[in-house]
């Protein structure tokens, strides 16, 4: 990870001394609590650390045991998709992750930060800095524009108006809807709101892409554009992601494929095609 | 600034819905700016800048007269400076609804007690000139379309006409007055005492009395003393009477209205917890709609306490357009409304205090009616948020 | 084929937040408007239903009331001696009493001034009132005696109104000797002596007499033809018609007051039911594309949501009706524009109050509603269908 805004390269017009998004993101974990997590991830290479994990959940009374003391590493840089029956616990696992949830018990450590130890806001700064979500049901806001829903999450950079405007306009442009920035949602067929979520999720630089089913809503073609574009950003801007999917043909196109059953490990499959 | 836009285009997502909101919340502003004005308006009626004027009048009732021979007896005690006549004469002109009130007085004495009173249109003189002449308020100008040189007849009710009741007195405007105090009538329509007097006395063969003096006093006099005086000396009658100073006399004529201020606060705080419930409940409508929206901004990265804020905001920007809508409508219609309450409420006026008032009321509505989505949203769990349908 | 009634039932109870909001809103509403007329009719109510239909009272022609009516006292003993319609008592005297009356400057309790009006009467007077004035304390005034009796609602709140006290009438002193109770306006009031009051006052001249007349008179004829008496024309009304002409000025003013309420808080309500409905329809759009599709008329879906607007305004009117339902029988004060003087009243809820508080609800409701339930009826089904 360079301290330069990371498409920098995708385009040449971008001034890279305007832009170290990197740097002007403060790591979120803060205090001495977060150092050794600091080292251990210099030294596994590991981004995303799943300790003794479990998250169960109520239901009509009965206690739902969601994830069973689960264990699992994940590599940076590389593309991790996430099988297994409904109800395994795959997307409590990416919410887990992307400190949107809390587990029972446990500890997630991603990019180096425990998670457990950040209180509900310096988790947001977290999330901000280091994780773009990619939903399933897209979930852009309705009332704004294309452009503006990737400009969204830069305001929560310390950029200039200007930078803002020109990093929203290159994400757009490396999923490729330049020309449909002014759009509304509403305006946009489900493969092209998915490749605007998409530019929103990595409109500020973050180091780890969170995907839930981003291909469940979209028609083949829609959805394997959508996995070229994912697999380049991992291959072209060393992401890290994780994809949680039900479709064999997405999980085929990455890296490693982690299996879950009933809140446990499976195996992971490594995909020598990918 | 996207959060503005976010909440720009929130509030527009039901046009509508916030229209309506709004609107709703307008009127009530509105409404509570009106009531709260006709209220300051009659406060203002009774607080008088000027002090050195005192009201003689009868001690036993508003509607028993005094004999001419007190005005000699009271212009003799020192420190007075000057007395002047004042003859409520209640009459109709054209039809009742067109109330206000006429007064026979000693013309140029009133003029010079009432400095208050600038001639603006036909003079002094003019006035002086004739005895059938009167001397009419800019107000009265503005309600009954009247110009110098009108002639306006009065049905005289309590003083009727000596060609009989059916016969109008006959007046012919001289001069106009504009009032350069709130608590200085601009609706009063003065003539000729000796006009009165003469006129009355052909009708029914006795010389009228007088149902009040207004006196001057010296600056450097004690005015207690004074009205102390004037009492004592009409002690054993055959009148008598009561000397009070125009500040309180008009507080007393205030008083008399009821308790005003108490209905109308009762009024309006029923009309803002009305207004209170409708704009909860577009804001709990508008929050349910944007729990979704609230999940992806925290999935984002944005704070608990930037989402707190932005709740709050929507509420602030809804309540307080509306209430700049209120205000303004109830600024604009100062006017109207002034017309309509001119018989009865003379000078209204919505005084800057009503606006700050307006303002602050439409803040805690704001306030009050944000607060419970924005904790709402404050603390959601972003997963609980997203699976909102 | 109809949409069942308690579809509409389960529309409000389902979105119980929402219904709760707008049903307190508009019952606050509702409540402003029947505060105001409750304390319009307790102020009517206290004049006309206290007035006697078979108690006439003479005027003078073209007086408007007792204040500015005045007969000559010569004139005044003449008509109740000559006018052969008056009833008399079983030793042959006249049922008539002269009165004399004016509103007098008193202090009240808490402070500043007010209008009081006090009434001479004779004798007569009593027999002619029999119940409907009685001595709740103390004794009646003696002829000719400088003794005055207190209504009962000048208690507490006039000064120098309790037992034993006195009351200066210009330079004359009154004991006042007895607390006069009346449900009617009387209760206001401060009675003495006819011929002491006059005295006192310096107005020999009664203000106005009131008499029975006797039995099978046509009040109507009798009314028309004292209006042109030779030698005594009078004006004649029953005490009824009287003290009802006597609530005019304030009457009117406290309905025009319900009625600008009303119209600038209705407009309000009707915003606020509108939103209501509408939230309903968004949340049923797919309910109302089933209907339509499975075959109900549009017409059906029409009436199913405005029958659901007017039970959200039924029960708003019910809850304003509640809300206001406190302040019956609470005593309050007010100046009597027509007489110019301060009568005490209750707060009183009437039927009408409640008809007109529950029929204004229902009229918000329907206005609220009417809207929505044309955009509900003009759905296509297959777009209602399609929305989330």
């Amino acid at each position: 990870m360079g301290s330069r805004y990371s498409y920098a390269k995708a385009e040449s017009a971008l001034d890279s001394r305007a832009s170290p998004a990197r740097s002007v993101i403060p790591p979120a974990a803060p205090g001495a609590n977060c150092a050794p997590a600091r080292i251990l991830f210099a030294m596994s290479n590991s981004m995303i650390i799943c300790k003794d994990v479990s998250k169960s959940y109520q239901r009509g009374g009965e206690t739902l045991s969601v994830l069973d003391h689960l264990d699992l590493e994940m590599e940076a840089g590389r593309f991790y998709a996430l099988m297994g029956p409904s109800g395994s616990g795959k997307t409590t696992l990416l919410n887990l992750i992307g400190g949107l949830d809390r587990p029972d018990s446990g500890e997630v450590t991603v990019a180096g930060a425990p998670l457990s130890k950040l209180g509900s806001g310096p988790l947001a700064s977290w999330r901000a800095a280091n994780v773009g979500f990619v939903f399933q049901g897209f979930n852009l806001i309705p009332v704004l524009s294309a452009f503006e829903n990737v400009r969204l999450p830069l305001t929560l950079t310390p950029l200039s108006k200007a930078e803002r405007k020109k990093h929203a306009e290159l994400a757009l442009s490396i999923v490729g809807m330049s020309d449909r920035m002014d759009h509304r949602p509403s305006q946009l067929s489900g493969g092209q709101e998915q490749r605007v979520a998409i530019a929103r999720a990595i409109a500020s630089d973050p180091k780890v892409l969170l995907c839930d089913e981003p291909t469940g809503d979209l028609d083949r073609e829609s959805a394997d554009q959508v996995m070229d574009l994912l697999v380049r950003l991992g291959k072209e801007f060393g992401k890290t992601i994780l994809m949680v999917t039900h479709d064999p043909a997405a999980a085929a196109r990455a890296e490693r494929i982690v299996h879950l059953d009933k809140g446990k490990l499976g195996h992971i499959e490594s995909n020598v095609g990918a | 600034m996207d959060f503005l836009t976010l909440t720009r285009r929130n509030l527009w997502r039901h046009p509508l819905r916030t229209t309506l909101t709004c609107g709703a919340i307008a009127m009530a502003v509105f409404l509570v700016c009106t009531l709260r004005s006709l209220v300051t308006t009659l406060d203002n009626s009774a607080v008088a800048s000027r002090n050195e004027r005192l009201w003689v009048q009868s001690a036993v009732s508003l509607f028993v007269s005094l004999p001419q021979s007190y005005q000699a007896k009271i212009e003799a005690i020192d420190g007075v400076d000057l007395v002047c006549k004042w003859q409520w004469f209640g009459g109709i002109y054209i039809e009742p609804k067109n109330f206000f009130g006429q007064f026979a007085v000693d013309p140029e004495k009133a003029l010079s007690l009432y400095p208050e009173l600038t001639v603006t249109e036909g003079s002094k003189e003019a006035f002086l000139g004739s005895r059938q002449m009167v001397l009419v308020g800019q107000g009265l100008v503005d309600r009954f379309g009247w110009k110098l040189g009108d002639k306006v007849p009065i049905m005289g009710t309590i003083f009727p006409h000596p060609d009989g009741a059916d016969t109008p007195w006959e007046f012919e405007i001289a001069a106009i007055y504009q009032s350069s105090k709130p608590n200085v009538d601009n609706q009063m329509f003065l003539f000729h005492w000796d006009y009165f007097a003469e006129t009355v006395e052909t009708a029914s063969g006795t010389a009228p009395d007088v149902g009040t003096y207004v006196v001057r006093t010296h600056p450097a006099s004690d005015q207690s003393a004074i009205m102390r005086e004037i009492d004592t000396m009409f002690e054993n009658g055959p009148q008598r009477v009561q000397a009070t100073t125009e500040s309180e006399f008009q507080a007393q004529f205030v008083s008399m209205y009821g308790n005003v201020g108490f209905f109308v606060s009762a009024i309006g705080g029923a009309v803002l917890l009305a207004i209170l419930l409708a704009a909860l409940n577009t804001m709990l409508m508008s929050a349910r709609e944007q729990t979704r929206d609230v999940g992806i901004l925290k999935a984002l990265g944005f704070s608990d306490g930037r989402l707190f804020a932005y709740m709050l905001g929507q509420s602030f920007a809804l309540c307080l357009v509306g209430g700049a809508i209120g205000v303004s409508l109830a600024l604009l219609l100062e006017k109207g409304i002034s017309k309509a309450f001119a018989a009865m409420l003379p000078n209204y006026a919505v005084i800057p205090q009503t606006i700050v008032l307006a303002v602050g009321i439409t803040f805690v509505i704001g306030l009050l009616a944000g607060i419970l989505p924005a904790l709402r949203a404050r603390a959601i769990l972003p997963v609980t948020a997203l699976s909102d349908r | 084929m109809w949409i069942p009634f308690s579809y509409a039932l389960r529309g409000l109870w389902q979105r119980k937040s929402t219904t709760f909001l707008a049903v307190f809103g508009l019952g606050t509403v509702v409540a402003i408007l029947a505060g105001v007329l409750a304390l319009q009719q307790g102020f009517e109510k206290l004049y006309s239903e206290h007035g006697r239909a078979d108690l006439f009272v003479f005027l003078r022609p073209g007086a408007t009331g007792e204040g500015d009516s005045s007969f000559p006292l010569v004139k005044a003993q003449t008509l109740i001696k000559s006018v052969p319609e008056i009833a008399t008592d079983d030793k042959g005297r006249p049922l008539a009493s002269m009165e004399c009356y004016l509103a007098v400057r008193r202090f009240k309790v808490e402070g500043g001034e007010t209008n009081v009006p006090i009434r001479g009467v004779q004798e007569t007077t009593f027999d002619l009132r029999g119940p409907d004035v009685t001595i709740q304390e103390g004794r009646r005034f003696k002829p000719g005696a400088d003794e005055v009796i207190v209504g009962r609602s000048l208690l507490g709140r006039i000064r120098n109104c309790q037992l034993g006290a006195t009351i200066w009438i210009n330079t004359t002193p009154f004991q006042v000797v007895g607390v006069l109770d009346s449900e009617g306006p009387f209760a206001s009031e401060i009675w003495g002596d006819f011929n002491r009051m006059a005295d006192a006052l310096h107005r020999e001249d009664p203000n106005r007499v009131i008499a029975q007349l006797q039995p099978g008179v046509d009040a109507k004829a009798f009314a028309l033809k004292m209006e042109t008496h030779p030698e005594v024309p009078a004006k004649v009304q029953t005490e009824r018609e009287y003290l009802s002409s006597q609530t005019r000025a304030l009457s009117s003013t406290l309905k025009v007051l319900a009625a600008m309420l009303g119209a600038i808080m209705g407009i309000a309500a009707v915003f606020t039911a509108t939103n209501t409905m509408l939230s309903a329809l968004a949340a049923r759009t797919r309910e109302v594309g089933t209907l339509l599709s499975i075959g109900f008329r549009p017409i059906a879906v029409f009436l199913s949501f405005l029958i659901e607007s007017l039970l959200l305004g039924l029960l708003g009117g019910i809850v304003g009706c509640l809300l206001v339902l406190p302040i019956d029988g609470i005593r309050t004060g007010t100046m009597n524009f027509d007489t110019f003087t301060e009568v005490a009243f209750a707060f009183r809820i009437t039927p009408e109050v409640l008809i007109s508080a529950v029929s204004f609800a229902l009229l918000l409701g329907l206005l609220g509603g009417a809207w929505p339930a044309w955009r509900a009826c003009r759905l296509l089904p297959t777009e209602a269908l399609r929305r989330r």
